[in-house]
């Protein structure tokens, strides 16, 4: 296979997009093919991300659309629907394309826009990814399935509710520092766990989550310039490779796993993404998480191998996950405070890692990061994809 | 719609498995025949949820996962007042969504 580079990374603010899909699609596309400044070298492929626009927005074949709107005629396009992991879906296509010579150059754009329905909708819409007759039936929601998870793992392993608090803290913090995230807004144990006001501030949503546990409903894209080696060299672009993809899949029901808080998707995927980059969780300088939900990320860093199982909530305690820490986890403010456009989520996670590999993540730039890990949690949990960055000295 | 639940057993390995799948998890055999989901068990895990799907006019939905009496575990609809892991529950099959005033039917927990 040929080494792929990340050439170009550039997104939209998330939040509520006041253009219609395929202008937000093309903001985060143009961002990052500015970024990657080919000049005159063709784009060879376009891969867009995306779960829910034939349902939501009433659109389909978006790629299609995509390739129209910025005049990349006869580029091959396609969409990728992977539930919420269609990001880095997506981009292990565009990657897989450029390994097997059959492109050079790919754009890899995941957009949603989700607040074109009511929060009502919305929810349903992402709840149809579970199973139809064993959960879906009864009402299961995302955020159901993640309470029905908390319960159980933190009755497991002694994870309060105030380690998921530190998880929010931590995230809408970073959020601050970052100007694409959906949500700027510092928040403090008071105001959402201890504080007599924290149970109107941060009422429940799937007991024992509570709403500062969620992520928020957003509209938004990402993109990234992929390319081949040739190509890389010959625009002088800074080194950042593709390392490693791993996925996995697991059961469709939660209960159907043989131990429900094992993320073994996340495990297995993981294991796969390290072997292939000759890596290990310990070479690892950061990393963005599919925290959906606070309890997710501090799952999904033990199931990653970053952390023993049933101690994560403990790094988390003593700020190793905070950007001066020595694991930062979620330098962008992860889904819950940067926002979780499903499609677009996989991708923005590695735009985020492309900027702070390269040296542009501004104010909340980890100092000399030189590799970096991303989980793109399909799902709850049945389908994973998991990524390695590495930047290469020249 | 059926106002049974059922669970299949592999005609090849006996393996007893919810939902349904096209070859067996364990001995990749082909062939089912459906039994009724029914009995007793323990909640493993349970959530309120306030977050809810369309179709539903409650404030909230007490969801969990049941570990049936021999291993095998459902989700439902958690009927209990006081909800604990590990509590004893049976099986019932009742109403449980409604959309266009067309029933479905499927488990709840109700206290053994």
């Amino acid at each position: 296979m040929r080494p792929v580079y990340v050439i170009g990374a550039g997104m939209t603010r998330f939040g509520r997009s006041e253009w219609p899909l395929v202008d937000l699609a093309a903001a985060a596309s143009l961002a990052a093919l500015h970024h990657a400044d080919l000049g005159k070298i063709p784009v060879n492929a376009v891969v867009v991300a995306n779960m829910g626009a034939g349902r939501i927005n009433r659109q389909t074949a978006i790629a299609s659309a995509l390739v129209d709107r910025l005049s990349l005629w006869p580029a091959a396009a396609e969409a990728v629907e992977n539930g919420p992991a269609s990001g880095a879906s997506a981009v292990k296509v565009g990657y897989q394309a450029i390994a097997s010579g059959m492109a050079d150059v790919v754009l890899v754009t995941g957009v949603e826009m989700m607040r074109a329905v009511d929060g009502l909708e919305a929810t349903d819409f992402v709840a149809s990814l579970s199973h139809p007759e064993a959960e879906y039936i009864y009402g299961v929601t995302l955020p159901s399935l993640a309470g029905l998870f908390a319960r159980l793992f933190m009755e497991r392993y002694g994870v309060e509710r105030r380690h998921l608090a530190l998880v929010a803290i931590k995230n809408h913090d970073n959020a601050m520092k970052n100007p694409y995230a959906h949500i700027h807004q510092p928040v403090t144990m008071e105001g959402i766990l201890t504080s007599p006001e924290a149970v109107v501030n941060n009422p429940p949503v799937a007991e024992p989550l509570h709403m500062f546990d969620c992520c928020p409903v957003s509209d938004g894209a990402a993109a990234l310039v992929l390319a081949s080696q040739d190509i890389a060299a010959k625009l002088g672009a800074p080194r950042v490779l593709v390392a490693g993809i791993g996925q996995a899949t697991d059961t469709h029901a939660v209960h159907e796993r043989q131990d429900p808080t094992d993320l073994k998707a996340v495990r297995l995927a993981s294991a796969a993404a390290f072997d292939r980059a000759g890596l290990k969780p310990s070479d690892i300088d950061v990393a963005e998480l599919h925290d959906a939900f606070t309890i997710l990320e501090i799952a999904e860093s033990e199931a990653a191998g970053f952390f023993k199982v049933g101690q994560a909530h403990k790094a988390v305690e003593r700020g190793e996950t905070k950007l001066t820490g020595k694991l930062p986890i979620n330098p962008s403010g992860g889904l819950k405070a940067k926002g979780h456009p499903v499609g677009a989520t996989g991708v923005a996670q590695l735009v985020e890692l492309a900027w702070q590999l390269r040296g542009e993540a501004g104010e909340r730039q980890i100092a000399k990061a030189k590799t970096a890990y991303a989980c793109n949690f399909g799902g709850f949990g049945n389908n994973v994809v998991a990524t390695v960055l590495r930047k290469e000295e020249r | 719609m059926s106002e049974k639940v059922h669970a299949f057993r592999c005609m090849t390995c006996g393996l007893v498995s919810y939902p349904k799948h096209a070859v067996c998890p364990k001995c990749r055999g082909e062939t089912f025949e459906p039994t009724e989901i029914a009995g007793e068990g323990a909640v493993l895990t349970y959530t309120d949820v306030y977050a809810l799907a369309v179709d539903y006019e409650t404030r909230y939905l007490r969801l969990a996962i049941v570990e049936l009496d021999g291993g095998m575990r459902v989700t439902g609809q958690l009927l209990d007042e006081h909800p604990k892991i590990g509590t004893r529950v049976r099986t019932v099959v009742g109403v449980v969504r409604e959309p266009a005033g067309k029933p479905i039917y499927g488990l709840q927990f109700v206290p053994a």
